[in-house]
């Protein structure tokens, strides 16, 4: 098991090695002029030159590489052309708001795409089934900044009553002192006892919550129908039937566990489609994470904030996937 | 030269499978129903100046008497902030959408399925520099690095494509090669080794044909998702520029007005929607059949 | 007056993509209480297909029942519905050993847990004493270092030792009627020999019922009071064991009695595999029997009693003395 565990980190740095290089490539090799994307389209030839010194763009492609790596692993991701603040800064504030979406996102997916798999596989073919897989199919031909849209249009438009976005109400956010202690603002709300911002907060969630939440659902319910559909005819199943074990042990014990080696890898592959649905969702609803970040950084052509927030996604991404394949492990049949 | 009727003709078992497939797929009424918007889907595109009652953009395109109108009999969608007809825009979108899709896919099909084979084929130091690089590519999370690329390399349709083939195509080389891998140890590959077959030809000849229905199945899950890609991508502005009625663009400039004007942005939605649904219920057919494990017998 | 176990007219099919296969056709088949009936036949010929019907876990939709019955102390359990089978005989009153304990064993549960849940659903016990109990179970599958052997995984253990915990898991069931498929598959010939002292004792002292399941007559007629043979799904043989080994009258029965190792001068004057062609609306062994004529072609032959309980299908079963 350590064994496999180290080797799989190893992995994971060279794959975060990989990733560093291509990000490289795409900074410094492919765009004709590296150090005007760098400082931006207003800057003076002074300061391109300048920024040409920085970057070390006139020495040889080995020694920039080295000094990219080197800014990454000190945390400097450079900084950014609209705030004009380091990037890693920037990303730190707009982190939180994006994990109460990646949060949601994951529960959902946990907590309602399984047991809908489960379930729509042990009633194959009949009506809960066809319903289940109905919904799956179509959530995840969805275009998420759609849903958003008509979410918005129906509720509140139309309906009026959800809020059209952002995470507070101006209103409280002027009358009002925001508690800000983990960053979390629902968790903040919730512990320093200020329910009026607490139900404010859970009140605008909904509907990006509910945008975002839609397509990791129907993505592990299909994966998860197919994965048990394979199980349950397998010959154990049936011998555990005929020991006279209760149906749903059988089901959500016996069965379950044998699918955790593809729930988790289904799992963070919706994280990480969830990762990049951020920046779809975040930029209707005026969501203030790393989506928005982003969003704004591409309209603006802010090219150090888009390369930051990719090389921050991508290393979570694989931070992600190193933990998911470690859970995979547990199943002992890898151990061996 | 010969090497590429080899391959046509390494294809072929997989083809007859496919139209055998195709015949079953007719069996059920939703993979039927799907198979028939996908015609229809790919003959309003062939067809589209045809079908279309306006044109999608150009000056021609524009009236500006005729601004933001809803649906009517004269403009069945209702028109956009220019006044130009959100029928004929979403019907050439289209057009955009179904070719873009093609395009990058078979690409990506063009340059994955080969490294696979190779790599499955070959093993040894090929087969771990190629599952390297794959495994590098592949953990960029999904669209992430089409944006990087696309913001990089300049904010167009063709850049969009070009980005999303340089995303997808890992996942072809991965499938080939877990196939090949496989097949490459069964007694039959073992016995051409063993009478001293040249590789390229055991790669064409056995691995190709066996390994090719899980492609098929990704390619056309895929085109739905490469579908959304490219309206994601445009959403955000890294795709199709306006004027191109690409219909994730058509949503993205709907922002502005879609809460007085709901057809804007619900129209190009629902185009988006219904064409990637019925892809993905192919897809599905489609591995059903192939899938021996989940065939009905 | 129903026999404590009785099987009547039952055939069972399945469907397949080019129709309707069928696979079971038993006219007759009885069981005592406390007795044992052994079932031979060689692989394909739909013992384990019996037991699934039995217990009522026939993969659905493709195996289905055509029809007949099968009365289980005075009820017919294919009328049974999924619930009653669950809650009321698998497991409680009838249980099964199986096949392949390699795909029949929860590979991601170690065998103690295993073994532990079917106790603790079974005979009610829990904690310790449901422990002390899956240890005891262990021991008397004969499976040493039973402390150990629980915490390990299915794959961890070789192929005998996995038998033996199925063997474990199928009696700490406690049921009245064991159905055993090829119970002593795997293992070598003494461990083999322990585990029918078992299954005799067991049977002696609770009065259990067993239908046991083999595919080569001489550790059938070791256990087994009553012997039925089974080809391609139809009983074509039945009686006592003793008198079905030492006169044998259908020909594909003496031909599992000559695969009994005995004499090497006995030459083979049978077929193994067919020498002509299937016989669509006649005899299911006319393909690779030896004597077989015309009328073999035409119908099908019944169970007809030769010799007392001793029965056989077959039109010329008097003259077959080979």
């Amino acid at each position: 098991m350590k064994k496999f565990i180290l080797r799989r980190l190893l992995l994971g740095i060279f794959v975060l090695l990989g990733v560093t290089l291509i990000t490289f490539f795409l900074t410094r090799v492919v765009p004709s002029d590296p150090a005007a994307k760098w400082v931006g389209p207003r800057a003076t030839p002074e300061q391109i030159a300048q920024a040409t010194i920085e970057l070390g763009l006139d020495k040889p492609l080995y020694i920039q590489f080295q000094k990219y790596l080197g800014d990454l692993l000190q945390g400097n991701l450079g900084y950014s052309l609209r705030t004009r603040r380091p990037i890693m800064q920037d990303l730190k504030e707009n982190l939180p708001a994006t994990i109460e979406l990646v949060f949601i996102s994951t529960i959902a997916a946990v907590f309602i795409g399984i047991p809908l798999g489960v379930i729509s596989a042990k009633r194959k073919n009949q009506m809960v089934d066809h319903i289940s897989r109905l919904f799956s199919v179509g959530v995840v031909s969805l275009p998420t900044f759609w849903v958003g849209l008509i979410l918005q249009l129906i509720f509140f438009r139309i309906l009026g009553i959800f809020p059209l976005g952002g995470q507070l109400s101006t209103q409280i956010k002027i009358s009002m002192d925001i508690p800000n202690i983990t960053g979390f603002l629902m968790f903040d709300s919730l512990i320093t006892g200020n329910f009026k911002i607490f139900f404010n907060a859970l009140w605008h969630i909904v509907l990006p919550g509910i945008t975002i939440g839609l397509f990791p659902v129907g993505l592990v319910a299909r994966m998860t129908r197919s994965a048990l559909l394979e199980i349950l005819s397998e010959d154990y199943i049936t011998a555990a039937r005929s020991y006279g074990l209760n149906e749903r042990v059988v089901l959500w014990s016996y069965a379950l566990k044998n699918s955790i080696g593809s729930t988790s890898t289904v799992v963070a592959l919706s994280i990480g489609y969830t990762l990049v649905n951020t920046f779809l969702t975040e930029a209707i609803f005026s969501w203030p994470g790393i989506g928005s970040y982003i969003a704004t950084a591409v309209i603006g052509l802010d090219y150090p904030a888009i390369m930051g927030v990719t090389i921050f996604s991508a290393f979570s991404y694989v931070l992600l996937n190193l933990v998911a394949d470690i859970i995979i492990a547990m199943d002992p049949r890898v151990r061996a | 030269m010969r090497w590429f009727f080899d391959f046509i003709k390494t294809l072929q078992p997989g083809i007859r499978e496919l139209r055998m497939s195709f015949y079953l797929l007719n069996r059920n009424r939703l993979q039927r129903f799907s198979l028939i918007i996908i015609i229809a889907l790919v003959l309003v595109a062939i067809f589209a100046p045809v079908i279309a009652p306006y044109p999608s953009h150009a000056i021609s395109a524009t009236n500006p008497d005729d601004k933001l109108l809803a649906p009517s009999a004269k403009y069945l969608f209702g028109t956009d902030e220019l006044g130009r007809d959100l029928f004929s825009r979403v019907i050439y979108g289209t057009r955009i959408s179904l070719q873009t899709a093609l395009i990058a896919v078979g690409l990506a099909m063009l340059v994955g399925v080969p490294l696979g084979a190779i790599a499955g084929g070959l093993g040894g130091v090929a087969d771990e520099i190629i599952m390297r690089i794959t495994d590098v590519f592949l953990s960029f999370p999904p669209l992430l690095l089409a944006i990087a690329i696309a913001a990089f390399l300049g904010p167009n349709l063709e850049n969009a494509m070009l980005s999303i083939v340089i995303s997808w195509w890992p996942w072809y080389t991965r499938i080939i090669r877990g196939q090949a891998v496989s097949i490459r140890e069964r007694q039959f590959v073992r016995a051409a080794r063993s009478i001293g077959t040249p590789v390229h030809r055991i790669i064409f000849n056995h691995i190709l044909p066996n390994a090719f229905a899980p492609v098929i199945v990704q390619a056309s899950m895929d085109i739905g998702g490469v579908i959304l890609t490219i309206a994601s991508l445009s959403f955000l502005g890294l795709g199709a520029q306006p004027p191109t009625p690409e219909w994730g663009l058509l949503i993205s400039t709907s922002r502005t007005y879609f809460l007085n004007a709901w057809w804007y942005s619900t129209f190009p939605g629902l185009a988006i929607f219904i064409t990637v649904l019925v892809f993905n219920l192919i897809g599905d057919g489609i591995r059903e059949v192939l899938d021996p494990r989940t065939r009905k017998f | 007056m129903r026999k404590y176990f009785e099987i009547k007219n039952l055939s069972v099919g399945f469907n397949t993509f080019e129709g309707i296969r069928p696979v079971l056709n038993i006219e007759e088949l009885a069981i005592d209480r406390g007795e044992t009936f052994g079932l031979v036949g060689e692989s394909g010929a739909g013992k384990t297909v019996l037991a699934l019907t039995i217990l009522g876990l026939l993969p659905k939709p493709a195996g289905m029942i055509h029809s007949g019955e099968i009365w289980f102390d005075g009820e017919d359990l294919t009328k049974k519905s999924e619930r009653e089978m669950a809650n009321h005989y698998r497991g409680s009153r009838i249980s099964m050993i199986f096949q392949d304990p390699m795909s029949t064993l929860n590979p991601v549960f170690t065998v103690g847990h295993q073994i532990t849940r079917v106790i603790e659903k079974q005979q009610g016990l829990k904690g310790e004493a449901c422990e002390k109990r899956v240890l005891e179970m262990l021991d008397v599958v004969r499976l040493s270092d039973a402390q150990n052997m629980i915490k390990k995984y299915p794959h961890e253990l070789s192929g005998g030792q996995r038998q033996r915990v199925i063997i474990a898991i199928a009696l700490s069931c406690g049921a009245e009627f064991l159905i055993a498929d090829e119970p002593t598959r795997n293992l070598d010939v003494t461990i083999q020999a322990g585990i029918l002292k078992l299954i005799g004792d067991l049977q002696k002292e609770f009065n259990i019922s067993v239908l046991f399941i083999a595919n080569n007559m001489g550790l059938v007629n070791v256990v087994c009071r009553n012997v039925g043979v089974l080809y391609k799904g139809k009983m074509v043989e039945k009686g006592t064991s003793v008198e079905v080994i030492h006169n044998a009258k259908h020909p594909y029965t003496q031909t599992l009695i000559s695969a009994i190792p005995r004499d090497k001068s006995e030459k083979l004057k049978f077929a193994s595999v067919a020498i002509k062609p299937e016989a669509e609306h006649g005899c299911p062994y006319y393909a690779r029997c030896v004597l077989a004529e015309d009328q073999c072609t035409q119908h099908v032959p019944m169970l007809e009693a030769v010799h007392g309980d001793h029965e056989v299908a077959c039109f010329l079963a008097d003259r077959s003395n080979l």
